[in-house]
């Protein structure tokens, strides 16, 4: 099958969904009025409540909502062939992100833009606030190991892209001075910083930092040694200003990210090239891709940290309710053209670097170690489309992959430390909530002793599968409160919930089972860290079914009566 | 800006205090009033924000929405603040060295552009001054 055929036609598909489904969405489900006042109105302060252009306010959201997880997901799940992980990116973008993403947005807009937590507790029950941050807590765990998994596996594979990335710290900082100390522009320093940090692309091929040899003298793989290091410097940037690092790197993320998408799909158009991989793949290693595809796959397809992001700042700044469709529907749209370039480097670029798929994704633990390799490879393989060279490519993808992946890195180790000083607030503990240090070592603790969990069963050294799988039960299940909130939002509003209440259902029998598979495994291999973590993310997912499942029944007994709002109730 | 909407557009380039690209996906920081985060962490930009709200605020008060579009746009977000300093610039019939000129300080961290030119960049710390230079560079455009 040519790649180009499958990319047009998910085009095709997306444009389709957009016309119809979004607008099904936007006039019948959430009933978008252009004559609703919207909190950046009624609000109107110039700084945190701002009516802001449609095309202004799309850029801005999708650049937060797109990351790295829509990358190793895809690259991870193509094991099963191409076709149902290309289907299940389709069908999650079209029916359930859409419909998740927009409707945390309009909900958020009709509620005095109120974040999802509190729209949670607002239009569910106290409880599920409760519910909501601990979910966010078993996230933020496995975000920080996986993420730390993904750098120290791409760099212990490209060690080409150790100097890039290291010089990129100083480089940002640099940026983010020279802006501030100096008034310049940032355009200027920001595209200067991208072609400094290709540049250094070349002196890092020319210096490879392979750390093995230390490694060993220390007992341990270059693997490990680098998580270390990393959750070293996660501690470090996640007590330093956003300011100083943080921010000035997301000048230069900001500019990757679509560079990187340009680089895949001109691959794709110009190459003209086939994809390798079987429509459908039997797996070796005891994973079935019922359930398990539909947790490998979740950014890309479907993602509960989306919410967040539209009941946060986006809802302030809505000029008009109508323009929801373009900014939730479109923003999902994006996020699942990145998925869909993970499948096409996956399946077809890897190809072109004369790779065999078959060997790469032999069984799911042999998947799970070089799908990122593959991901690299593979849009390697297409930059030499557009006439850059394989060896150049393949550092330019890692270093892409790591540059979101570490900021993602940092930014999850920061958002763990605020969890934890909540809950020492809410234990009454001043040491826990007021010792930043203490805080910040917690937070890194804790994922870097999943990161380096043994796997167990099939041999390998870490469980990065294992884990991978775990965190999109719990980003899955995020998706699940916020569709369980905007279904009750809308069946309160006497509208049928059925577009919310089918992706709901959908994600929960499929999360439960994949966790209740995990468990089982967990269990019979005497892995005594991660059952347990399973195990509490069951009872989480368990806790949200009776919670959904009750306001739902609410929702519909209280039709007799319907209200706009809970804060109208 | 078309005959059938505001004739002027006024653009204020800031810091916004939400995390952006890269974390994305699955990390988020919360600025004001989200669910993980703490406000202080983006102090330094808030700062930043609040003395540009303060112009915003100033120049909502003086100049009708249906006559001016102000529109507020982070740095970041180059896809659509070049094209549209050049596309304002052009409109008023500047040349390649003066377009390129307007665009290097209106993608300034703080800048405010009229109508393709580019007027300020970071110090608000006279509001009035901004204004009036504002209401001055659309008594020009006009």
């Amino acid at each position: 099958m040519p790649a180009v055929v499958v990319f047009v036609a998910v085009i095709a598909i997306f444009a389709l969904a957009y016309r119809f489904y979004s607008t099904y969405l936007a006039e019948k489900v959430y009933a978008l009025d252009p004559d609703f006042v919207t909190p950046a109105h009624e609000f109107e302060d110039g700084v945190d409540y701002v009516p802001t252009n449609r095309h202004v306010l799309f850029g801005h959201h999708f650049t937060s909502i797109a990351g790295a997880a829509p990358i190793v997901g895809p690259a991870i799940a193509v094991v099963w062939g191409w076709l149902p992980a290309l289907l299940w990116i389709v069908a999650g973008t079209v029916f359930a992100a859409g419909v998740h993403d927009t409707g945390s947005l309009v909900v958020s807009v009709r509620n005095k833009a109120t974040n999802i937590g509190t729209l949670a507790q607002d239009v569910i029950n106290p409880r599920s606030r409760t519910l909501f941050l601990a979910i966010i807590f078993f996230l933020l765990t496995l975000v920080n190991a996986v993420f730390a998994i993904v750098i120290g596996t791409l760099f212990v594979g490209n060690p080409e892209a150790v100097i890039p990335i290291t010089l990129e710290i100083p480089l940002a900082i640099f940026i983010g001075q020279y802006i501030r100390r100096t008034n310049s522009s940032a355009l200027v320093p920001s595209i200067a910083g991208v072609i400094v940090l290709y540049a250094m692309i070349l002196v890092g091929m020319a210096y490879p930092i392979d750390i093995t040899g230390i490694a060993e003298g220390l007992g341990m793989s270059a693997r490990t040694l680098w998580i270390l290091l990393l959750f070293i410097y996660g501690w470090i940037a996640s007590r330093i200003p956003v300011w100083v690092l943080l921010q000035p790197r997301d000048y230069i993320n900001s500019h990757q990210l679509f560079i990187a998408l340009g680089v895949i799909f001109l691959g794709v158009l110009i190459g003209m090239d086939t994809i390798a991989a079987p429509a459908f793949n039997s797996v070796g290693g005891a994973r079935n891709w019922f359930p398990f595809l539909f947790v490998t796959i979740a950014c890309g397809a479907v993602s509960g940290f989306h919410s967040l992001v539209s009941s946060g700042t986006t809802s302030k700044q809505l000029d008009k309710d109508t323009d929801a469709r373009y900014i939730g529907y479109m923003g999902s749209l994006g996020e699942g053209s990145l998925a869909l370039g993970a499948v096409l480097a996956t399946t077809a670029g890897i190809g072109i670097v004369g790779l065999n798929w078959g060997e790469q994704y032999a069984d799911f633990g042999t998947a799970s170690e070089t799908a990122l390799g593959n991901f690299v490879q593979g849009v390697a393989g297409f930059a030499s489309n557009i006439g850059i060279p394989i060896s150049y490519g393949t550092v330019f993808a890692a270093v892409v992959v790591i540059s979101f992946a570490a900021t993602t890195l940092d930014t999850g180790i920061r958002l763990q430390r605020y969890i934890i000083q909540e809950i020492g607030e809410i234990v009454d503990s001043r040491t826990l909530s007021q010792n930043l240090n203490l805080a910040t070592t917690l937070a890194v603790v804790f994922p870097l002793g999943l990161a380096l969990a043994p796997a167990g069963g099939d041999g390998d050294t870490l469980a990065f599968g294992r884990l991978w799988t775990l965190f999109g039960t719990t980003n899955q299940l995020t998706a699940g409160l916020a569709l369980a909130v905007i279904a009750v939002w809308v069946t309160r509003n006497g509208r049928n919930a059925m577009a919310q209440i089918v992706p709901l259902t959908f994600l929960l029998f499929m999360t439960c089972w994949a966790l209740f598979i995990n468990l089982r495994e967990f269990v019979a291999n005497r892995d005594w860290l991660l059952a347990p973590l399973d195990l509490a993310i069951f009872v989480l997912a368990g806790w949200l079914i009776v919670e959904a499942v009750l306001a739902i029944r609410g929702a519909r007994a209280d039709r007799t009566a319907p209200v706009e709002s809970p804060a109208e109730k | 800006m078309t005959a059938d909407g505001p004739q002027h557009r006024i653009l204020l380039v800031r810091e916004w205090d939400s995390q952006t690209s890269g974390s994305g996906c699955c990390g988020r920081l919360g600025g004001e009033d989200c669910d993980v985060g703490h406000p202080d962490t983006f102090a330094h930009s808030r700062s930043l924000m609040e003395a540009m709200g303060a112009v915003y605020r100033a120049l909502r008060a003086e100049l009708p929405r249906r006559t001016v579009d102000i529109t507020v746009v982070d740095p970041r977000n180059m896809v659509w603040l070049v094209p549209s300093i050049l596309r304002d610039g052009r409109r008023r019939g500047m040349g390649p060295g003066e377009l390129w000129r307007q665009l290097t300080g209106g993608v300034r961290n703080g800048a405010i552009v009229v109508d393709g030119r580019a007027l300020f960049a970071h110090d608000y710390e006279n509001t009035d001054d901004a204004v009036d230079a504002v209401l001055r560079e659309l008594a020009t455009a006009s």
